[in-house]
């Protein structure tokens, strides 16, 4: 089941997971040149907090800090059963 | 004591991140009114990140939702352990300050909004955490089938009785906000009114209120410059009572000079 938190709005992001049974990490992203290392490592530092290894995260960027991409990914999982 | 509380809807990440760049006095997380049902969940995963991150000038409250909602617990547990200096309550009555103050040791500004609140609000507002009260006029006129009207004659009363019981607990009373975003000439007679009645401070539902809610609540120049002259006679002096202007000054008028003049530092305008 896919699962989606966020939104396209400016200073947010769209999360998206789908099912897989290992962890890939898909960034678009309006800033990806200049951040788009900086989300990869805020979504897998996110994962691995809380031990999620089998899912496919897709986040579409529009210029969300840190903390938003977070809170995005953070209620995505919660949404979609991989975490409580 | 704040003069301005500016409410940002906690599941908009545009104006969460500009909270400071708006100069209110404080600024509430709101995860009620503003956020829809199905992104409540949302809304409080991005106040606690923000929260988790945020190392600001600005006072931060959180507006969570009321004690029957269901969301209630969910909310005080999102951000409990974070550093907010309160949470709003909405639908205050002395029942749910106390459930909110089991739950959490964090100062509570109760929003009193019903009837009851506002008979009740002497016991909502004693309760040792409680730091003050706002007035929620907008669904006070709801529960009581009156019209909402500009120049506010059907909350006159609300906003004399709550703001005797605040300072007479020596507790902020924080003015509903003014809805209609646009009329700033409004705002300005509204904010006045709510004042010279003893209001302390004014929410706020747009970032361009601010300034005015700043200014209106504020000591203004001339008080400044009258407070700054009767410190200086008390000093010259040295009496308890003394004329100034063909006033008689005591030590009450002297107290109130000495907090004005507070007040001034406290917002750079001395």
């Amino acid at each position: 089941m896919n699962v989606t938190a966020g939104t396209y709005e400016s200073s947010d992001c769209l999360i998206r997971l789908s099912p897989s049974t290992t962890r890939k990490v898909i960034v678009e992203s309006i800033v990806f040149d200049q951040f788009g290392d900086a989300i990869q490592r805020v979504l897998n530092d996110t994962l691995d907090q809380y031990g999620v290894s089998a899912v496919q995260v897709e986040c579409f960027d529009k210029g969300a800090l840190d903390y938003t991409v977070r809170a995005r990914l953070i209620t995505a999982l919660k949404r979609g059963g991989y975490i409580e | 004591m704040s003069r301005s509380y500016l409410f940002i809807p906690g599941n908009t990440p545009s104006m969460i991140q500009s909270h400071d760049v708006y100069d209110s006095d404080a600024v509430i997380l709101d995860l009620e009114d503003s956020v829809a049902v199905y992104d409540k969940d949302a809304a409080r995963e991005l106040v606690r990140s923000f929260l988790a991150a945020h190392r600001g000038n600005v006072e931060v409250f959180v507006r969570i939702n009321d004690v029957d909602s269901g969301h209630f617990h969910r909310d005080v547990s999102a951000v409990d352990d974070l550093a907010i200096n309160g949470y709003v309550l909405p639908k205050a009555n002395p029942q749910a300050i106390d459930a909110l103050a089991k739950a959490c040791n964090h100062p509570i500004l109760p929003i009193i909004e019903d009837p009851q609140a506002v008979l009740d609000a002497y016991a909502i507002v004693r309760h040792p955490q409680v730091k003050g009260a706002i007035l929620g006029a907008e669904d006070l006129t709801k529960e009581m089938m009156i019209e909402r009207t500009s120049d506010g004659i059907e909350i006159h009363h609300v906003r004399s009785h709550l703001a005797l019981v605040c300072h007479a607990l020596q507790k902020p009373f924080i003015d509903t906000p003014w809805t209609v975003v646009d009329d700033l000439d409004g705002l300005a007679k509204d904010a006045s009114l709510a004042r010279s009645l003893g209001a302390t401070g004014k929410a706020a539902i747009h970032p361009n209120h601010v300034a005015l809610i700043n200014d209106l609540f504020g000591p203004s120049e001339s008080a400044i410059r009258d407070a700054e002259r009767i410190l200086a006679k008390a000093s010259e002096t040295g009496k308890g009572a003394f004329r100034l202007d063909g006033k008689m000054i005591d030590e009450p008028i002297v107290e109130k000079a000495r907090r004005l003049i507070a007040a001034a530092a406290r917002y750079n305008k001395r």
